[in-house]
């Protein structure tokens, strides 16, 4: 695990960010099905609709919602920053110095969307 | 065998060399300025003459001693195990090729793609520059000694047999900026293609970061990537 | 035509980092209600009986679809052993589970429109 860590974070950090961006978008995909499944009992009244959303109302899920979050938000970042590469940014250090603009940004605002998120439906259970 | 004694500026590796049905260990004593090609030597002279693997020129200008060391592709003749961060040592044949014995693989594969990209030179029938005028664009890609480092770094290339891989684009690039070439339209055909041409590309850098000559071939599949959307 | 679907996938992507803000705070953070937790039938009602949300969210769907299928098709594709018939093959696969899906998302609107 630390010899996996350490070959992708490093140098090979590009074959990280591709690792990152291939699982959060499957994730998310996922995440897709489960909201159209869920949204769709709209159309059939409040009843089924309260239902719908009651499977995912206990604490696990939201501390799910906010890990939705966090990969929303990487998938995202790292996209604007390969779209930036593909554009023509240089691509010496830029590389690296993505890493401050993925990871350290990305996780600036997910601590922004998540703690409250956080504080507000989790804490209140 | 080699004898135990430990000269002052050596140390003892353990060389883990994947053989073709197993991986032996062997203790190596080198100076900090040998290479792990140094190591192959010593062991081949003095511990197991069967294995196999292969070199050239020694010196970094050949490429035939790629081979998988400690799990990064590289030169086996430019690697110091002293600039290593272990003491054991493991070395594996190139990943992305079919190996014939133990360290040798082989190379067709990756001459199958880039003999699809038309390598040589198709003169377009005009006036004929006898060298090339200097082009910031591709100076410092024509360092290419085709050690099909790339091709086994490449992540796509570990899954798809058809994607040309970076240095069969990075060769068709060199091509196409070439005003003395005529093939550019069929050139640009075979790169443009969705299953197996720049496309497959997922700008993961692993090719930059091998290639021993340092040729940023992530830029070369990204310029191509840009000229194919303006066309 | 490759070039198209290169394209259209960064495009996709910009628009829904876009549209994505937008859906996060209408639906966690534009009311207090919201800010505690409180998504209710209603509150959803009200907000998509108006036109102008519907369009929006329909279009976040189709986009999202657009963006996400043609990810999922792009891991298919890296893996030749499917050879480009298969490739052809799935996506034809993929471009009937976008409609299926589609359908499926803009059916909640049904009794709006």
């Amino acid at each position: 695990m630390k010899d996996l860590l350490r070959k992708y974070s490093g140098p090979f950090s590009g074959m990280f960010a591709h690792w990152i961006q291939r699982s959060t978008g499957l994730l998310l995909l996922f995440y897709l099905f489960l909201h159209v499944r869920t949204i769709y009992a709209l159309s059939q009244g409040p009843a089924a609709f309260d239902r719908a959303v009651g499977q995912f109302r206990g604490p696990f899920f939201k501390l799910l919602e906010i890990a939705l979050l966090g990969a929303v938000i990487l998938h995202a970042l790292n996209g604007v920053r390969i779209t930036l590469l593909d554009l023509g940014l240089p691509h010496q250090r830029q590389r690296r110095l993505f890493w401050t603009w993925s990871i350290g940004l990305g996780a600036l605002i997910f601590l922004a969307g998540a703690i409250p998120l956080f504080l507000s439906s989790v804490l209140r259970r | 065998m080699t004898a135990s004694v430990i000269r002052p500026g050596t140390r003892t590796y353990e060389v883990r060399v994947t053989k073709s049905a197993e991986i032996r260990s062997y203790p190596v004593t080198l100076g900090d300025r040998m290479t792990v090609l140094d190591a192959l030597f010593q062991i081949q002279a003095e511990l197991d003459s069967s294995i196999g693997f292969r070199c050239a020129c020694r010196v970094g200008m050949c490429g035939t001693c790629a081979m998988y060391i400690n799990r990064v592709p590289r030169l086996a003749c430019k690697t110091r195990p002293s600039q290593l961060d272990s003491t054991r040592i493991t070395l594996a044949p190139l990943p992305n090729l079919p190996v014939i014995q133990d360290l040798v693989v082989s190379l067709q594969p990756f001459f199958e793609q880039w003999k699809r990209i038309r390598p040589a030179l198709r003169g377009s029938g005009s006036d004929q520059l006898a060298t090339l005028p200097p082009d910031p664009e591709t100076s410092r890609k024509r360092d290419c000694i085709t050690c099909g480092i790339c091709y086994a770094a490449c992540g796509i290339k570990a899954t798809h047999a058809d994607y040309l891989g970076p240095a069969a684009i990075n060769k068709a690039f060199l091509r196409i900026k070439d005003p003395r070439d005529g093939a550019h339209r069929e050139r640009l055909q075979v790169l443009n293609d969705e299953w197996s041409g720049v496309w497959r590309c997922h700008t993961q850098f692993n090719c930059t970061v091998a290639c021993p000559k340092q040729i940023d071939l992530t830029d070369t599949i990204a310029r191509l990537k840009r000229a194919l959307l303006t066309s | 035509m490759p070039a198209f679907w290169w394209y259209l996938q960064r495009l996709t992507g910009a628009a829904l980092a876009l549209l994505l803000i937008v859906h996060f705070w209408v639906e966690h953070f534009v009311s207090e209600n919201l800010r505690r937790g409180d998504l209710t039938y209603d509150a959803i009602r009200t907000r998509i009986s108006n036109p102008l949300w519907q369009t929006i969210d329909i279009a976040f769907l189709l986009i999202a679809l657009l963006h996400g299928l043609s990810g999922a098709r792009n891991i298919l594709l890296d893996y030749s052993r499917i050879g480009r018939r298969g490739a052809r093959i799935a996506t034809a696969g993929f471009i009937v589970v976008g409609a299926v899906w589609a359908w499926w998302g803009i059916e909640a609107f049904k009794d709006l429109r």
